[in-house]
């Protein structure tokens, strides 16, 4: 390779942030590394842009694409693209983009009957795009390159360190008061760096119709019409902007979370659920906060962080008119429903004990909300008609108690057999709320939340779970669920509990145990360790299983690929001739029957195995990244 | 003189022992204990004479009307025997036999091993072998299996019943765990506590061509993931947010089917274990085994496990209610198993409760391989070369050439 080429080679890799570099102060050498992390995110490519698409419309979308095919552009170029495109589609050429990252193959079939339904582009003008990309700038999809975005995570953290030792702790580090202090200081300054992406954000927002343009914006879509976009201020054209791939997660997390609430509740909760998330996710920035960077956090924007919680009112504002409420519940007599017990105030995330990274930022954040409750208790019912006219919430505000009840006096009015409409969508969202797997949690007064990691700790499990039941059977999940529930459990201990015969279950264990769902631990009951009077002691680590299956996923991801590819060498002689210029675009009229049907059938395949890898991403996003 | 004495004193202590026995049958069952003083303040014995209660006591163990125990608290005590058994104890030949039939005795409804009677007592295996033979043919005891134990031979009073630790409870008919029954009696449990935790309701149902033809056509950028091959049956969200005839509608156009929907929150009527229990002892459907609530509870465990069916506490109320509540069959289980026998849907495995969750996982081939952890590419099994895929990519007709070298089992 030339030196001309490698360069090229390296720019290009990092167009597309396929590679990070770092140069030391003073070093004439620059260090590369590849961005693996990115690299994966190349899969959720077209998840993404459906997303982008659902909500922001099919324009938006357009733009994405683009975004993703150039990796990180100039607005500028951006905008200089789609001035030609626009000029073009004005003669009715192409669409925009009809490649996408992988499966370039795939681009005739789609491309004809896509390019001949549409006519004229999807972009409309240059304002038209400065305004999309204004939006989804708002909404975080977009942010900002800057310099240290091609570092990796911990040669910034290394600069950062370096640069907080020197400016504050000169003299070293004495003491644990020193160290929390280096630990916050540390944090703050990798914050600043990561904030940085967000400049073109925080420029727009100081611009006063950000408010305004972001309410049309949760209307969805393409409502807007187009005497807004003049409002949107014109933008660096210098600024080189790229998708903003922690935030798309948000989003795609949220759409797994309403189809993990469909499975279980039904169409209506879950569509309820989608707009509680959505309104709820609206400026979370990540899916998990990270460990070194978000230690102090708490401390600076607390205020924004406590309330982190919807109204029921917000709710039913942003719902869709069209969507009838009373549909997905059952109908229950006012006598057979104790409200006392569905109206339950809980102040604090389940399971608390379980999360110590997060406990101490939600403990803080609810204890703020605590004394809000007791402050709005008053007026807190105002839809008394579903409660009893008793109801008192200012019980619920004692502070400190988990779950407290309140006794409720029942012989209130009979419940009328028609709800208004926000009584429909509390009963959605009370329903949420007492599920098992904390899909929501009512904590205040017509206040909802969702406490992610323990939900996403639920969904995980589940995912672990169904696994277990397609392959070891139902038989198989019995099992693993004991285990999960009692803890370790002797082998003789094991057919009382599951009502199974010895034999078969213990084929069924060691079954499992090949897989990689439960384990075993062999005690000795004295010294000489004789295996047939030992203990045998099976267990099930949930953690460990999971960290298998996310392996099998790659893996099962990478045997895909590996079939496509096997497949392509196969149908090697018919994808030539599709390469070739005069067959592009007219596969059919142009091929001979034979090879059409071939290709075809080939398309069909990847169509499926793509599906296929689109799914398996599903899997890994839960395991990893939610 | 003195034989007269003798005889008068013998039918004096006759009928004092048969005063006393009757006396001590009053005050309690065979398994109360009789310290000396009890038995002295039963006031049978005249002045308190503890030499002649030691005397009368005596004759009724010798009669084996009352057996001796050592007990910590209360030091030498007895307690009673009824006539009948006693009456076997000592129709018994020889001392070894009763040694063995004692044994066999205290052991109670639990029974006991063979061997322990041997280690007991100390005696050749012989003796104890024609011991237990001679007790069997006069059929005073039975030899029993122990579910815990099924090898060993145990052997129980012939009167008895073998206690519920040896038998293993209802679950077990003849040691043997009562598969069929207890798959019989949970799916009658499910089907309660699914026609009581879930609403019985009609949805429209979204007709099908119409959402087919608003789901807009895959674009080619979104590829992936906007496929509908995978997706199967399942909904993305975005069909949820983008298209309104799919979301639930108002008044449907569609004919209505039957689900079942989730209850409102705080519902107070989720059957609890009581309840099934007293279901299931209304019914009559067990009708020789009697179950209690612990082994409702188990069966409702089990129920759990297998995730069909969740606890759900309302106030104080601990009860059960069905999972996925809208994936519920609503056919009853019953009817199913009645079309089945004749012979419908047989091709479906018979199981109470819907469809399990899949993911991308469990729907490849990988998910399900029993190779995959030998598979990779240049092995003797690699993805290039995979049978499974090729079936699952519906192209087992084409690859004849790479079939021959697959080292799999069809």
């Amino acid at each position: 390779m030339t030196p001309r080429q490698l360069r090229h080679g390296l720019a290009v890799l990092q167009q597309h942030n396929l590679l990070l570099y770092h140069v030391d102060p003073g070093a004439e050498f620059a260090f590369y590394e590849a961005n693996a992390e990115h690299a994966y995110n190349l899969v959720r490519t077209g998840k993404i842009l459906e997303m982008i698409d659902t909500s922001f419309g099919a324009a938006a979308k357009d733009v994405m694409q683009s975004l993703l095919l150039s990796g990180q552009t100039r607005i500028s170029d951006l905008v200089a693209a789609y001035q030609d495109k626009i000029e073009q589609a004005n003669k009715a050429a192409g669409l925009v983009g009809d490649d996408d990252d992988f499966g370039t193959e795939t681009n005739g079939l789609n491309g004809d009957s896509h390019a001949a339904k549409k006519t004229g582009p999807q972009v409309k003008s240059t304002a038209h795009l400065n305004s999309i990309i204004c939006r989804l700038v708002e909404a975080e999809m977009i942010d900002v390159v800057h310099l240290k975005t091609f570092e990796s995570s911990h040669d910034i953290l290394r600069t950062v360190e370096k640069e907080v030792m020197d400016k504050y702790f000169p003299a070293g580090i004495k003491g644990n008061k020193a160290k929390i202090d280096l630990q916050e200081r540390i944090a703050e300054g990798l914050r600043k760096v990561r904030d940085e992406s967000k400049s073109l954000k925080r420029k727009l927002e100081q611009n006063g119709s950000a408010a305004k343009r972001r309410k049309i914006m949760a209307g969805m879509g393409m409502t807007n019409g187009n005497h807004e976009e003049n409002l949107d201020p014109a933008l660096d054209p210098k600024q080189v902007i790229r998708i903003n791939y922690d935030r798309c997660l948000v989003d795609l997390r949220n759409r797994r979370l309403v189809q993990f609430a469909t499975d279980i509740f039904g169409d209506t909760t879950a569509y309820v659920y989608g707009v509680l998330l959505k309104l709820l996710t609206k400026d979370l920035p990540r899916c998990r906060p990270d460990s070194a960077m978000d230690i102090g956090e708490d401390k600076d924007d607390n205020e924004e962080k406590g309330r982190r919680s919807v109204t029921t009112d917000q709710i039913l504002d942003s719902l869709k008119t069209s969507v009838d409420l009373s549909l997905g519940i059952g109908k229950a007599e006012q006598r057979q429903i104790s409200s006392a017990a569905a109206e339950k105030v809980e102040l604090y995330p389940p399971g608390k004990k379980v999360l110590i990274a997060e406990a101490e930022v939600d403990g803080e954040a609810s204890a703020d909300e605590d004394e809000d409750d007791t402050d709005s208790s008053e007026e807190s019912d105002y839809d008394s008609d579903y409660k009893a006219p008793t109801t008192t919430n200012g019980v619920n505000g004692v502070n400190g108690t988990h779950g407290t009840k309140v006794k409720f006096d029942e012989s209130a009015a009979p419940r009328e057999r028609q709800l208004d409409r926000p009584s429909q969508l509390r009963q959605h969202l009370l329903l949420l709320s007492e599920s098992r797997q904390h899909f929501a949690r009512h904590c205040g007064p017509n206040e909802w939340t969702v406490d992610f990691v323990p939900l996403m700790h639920a969904l995980r499990e589940t995912e672990l779970d169904s696994v277990i039941e397609r392959t070891s059977g139902r038989q198989g999940l019995r099992l693993v669920r004991i285990l999960r529930a009692k803890g370790k459990l002797d082998e003789k201990a094991l057919p009382n509990v599951a009502l199974m015969r010895k034999p078969e279950l213990q084929q069924k264990m060691l079954e499992m145990q090949t897989a990689g769902f439960v384990h075993v631990q062999e005690v000795p009951r004295d010294l000489k360790a004789d295996v047939k009077k030992s203990f045998f002691l099976w267990f099930c680590d949930v953690d460990r299983s999971l960290d298998r299956l996310l392996d099998t996923s790659y893996k099962t991801m990478v045997h895909c690929v590996q079939v496509l590819e096997a497949l392509r060498q196969k149908e090697r002689d018919v994808l030539e001739t599709t390469k070739r210029t005069d067959v592009r675009g007219r596969e059919k009229d142009t091929m001979r029957k034979e090879y059409y049907e071939r290709y075809s059938r080939f398309l069909e395949c990847e169509r499926k195995i793509f599906a296929q890898v689109m799914r398996l991403d599903d899997l890994v996003s839960v395991l990893r990244d939610f | 003189m003195a034989s007269t004495k003798m005889a008068d004193d013998s039918a004096k202590l006759q009928i004092l022992k048969d005063a006393l026995y009757e006396e001590i049958r009053q005050h309690g069952s065979e398994t109360r204990l009789f310290s000396q003083k009890d038995l002295l303040d039963l006031n049978i014995v005249p002045n308190n004479d503890v030499v002649l209660l030691v005397r009368v006591v005596q004759g009724l163990t010798d009669d084996k009307l009352l057996v001796g125990t050592t007990n910590h608290h209360a030091g030498l005590a007895w307690r009673w025997r009824s006539r009948e058994e006693a009456k076997k104890y000592t129709s018994l030949p020889n001392d070894e036999t009763v040694m063995v039939y004692s044994i066999i005795d205290e052991a109670g409804a639990d029974g006991i091993w063979n061997r322990t009677i041997k280690n007991k007592l100390n005696m050749h295996e012989a003796v104890v072998k024609n011991c237990i033979k001679f007790l069997e043919t006069k059929g005073y005891i039975a030899s029993m299996k122990n579910v815990e134990h099924p090898n060993k031979k145990m052997y129980i009073k012939a009167t008895l019943r073998p206690s519920e630790r040896a038998t293993g409870g209802p679950w077990f008919t003849d040691g043997e765990l009562d598969t069929a029954f207890i798959s019989e009696l949970e799916g009658i449990v499910f089907e309660y506590v699914k026609s009581r935790s879930a609403y019985r309701g009609s949805q429209p149902q979204p007709a099908a061509s119409s959402s087919r033809a608003t789901t807009k056509l895959p674009r080619k950028g979104a590829v992936t993931a906007d496929s509908t091959v995978a997706r199967g049956t399942k909904r993305s969200a975005a069909d949820i947010s983008t298209d309104d005839t799919q979301a639930p509608a108002r008044g449907g156009s569609a004919k209505s089917r039957h689900i079942f929907l989730p209850m409102p929150a705080g519902y107070r009527h989720y059957p609890t274990v009581a309840e099934m229990a007293k279901f299931i002892h209304d019914t009559g459907i067990t009708n020789n085994t009697t179950l209690g609530e612990a082994d409702i509870q188990q069966l409702v465990d089990v129920l759990t496990y297998d995730g069909l069916i969740e606890p759900v506490r309302v106030g104080r109320r601990r009860g059960y209610r069905v999972t996925r509540a809208m994936k519920q069959d609503t056919v009853p289980f019953r009817k199913r198993q009645q079309e089945r026998e004749a012979g419908v849907g047989l091709d479906q495995p018979l199981l109470p409760g819907p469809e399990p969750l899949s993911n991308g996982l469990t729907e490849a081939p990988c998910g399900r391989c029993p190779v995959f952890e030998l598979c990779e590419e240049g092995g003797p099994v690699s993805p290039s070369n995979c049978v499974y895929f090729l079936q699952w990519l519906d192209l087992e007709d084409l690859p004849k050439a790479v079939a021959p070298n697959v080292a799999l089992p069809p």
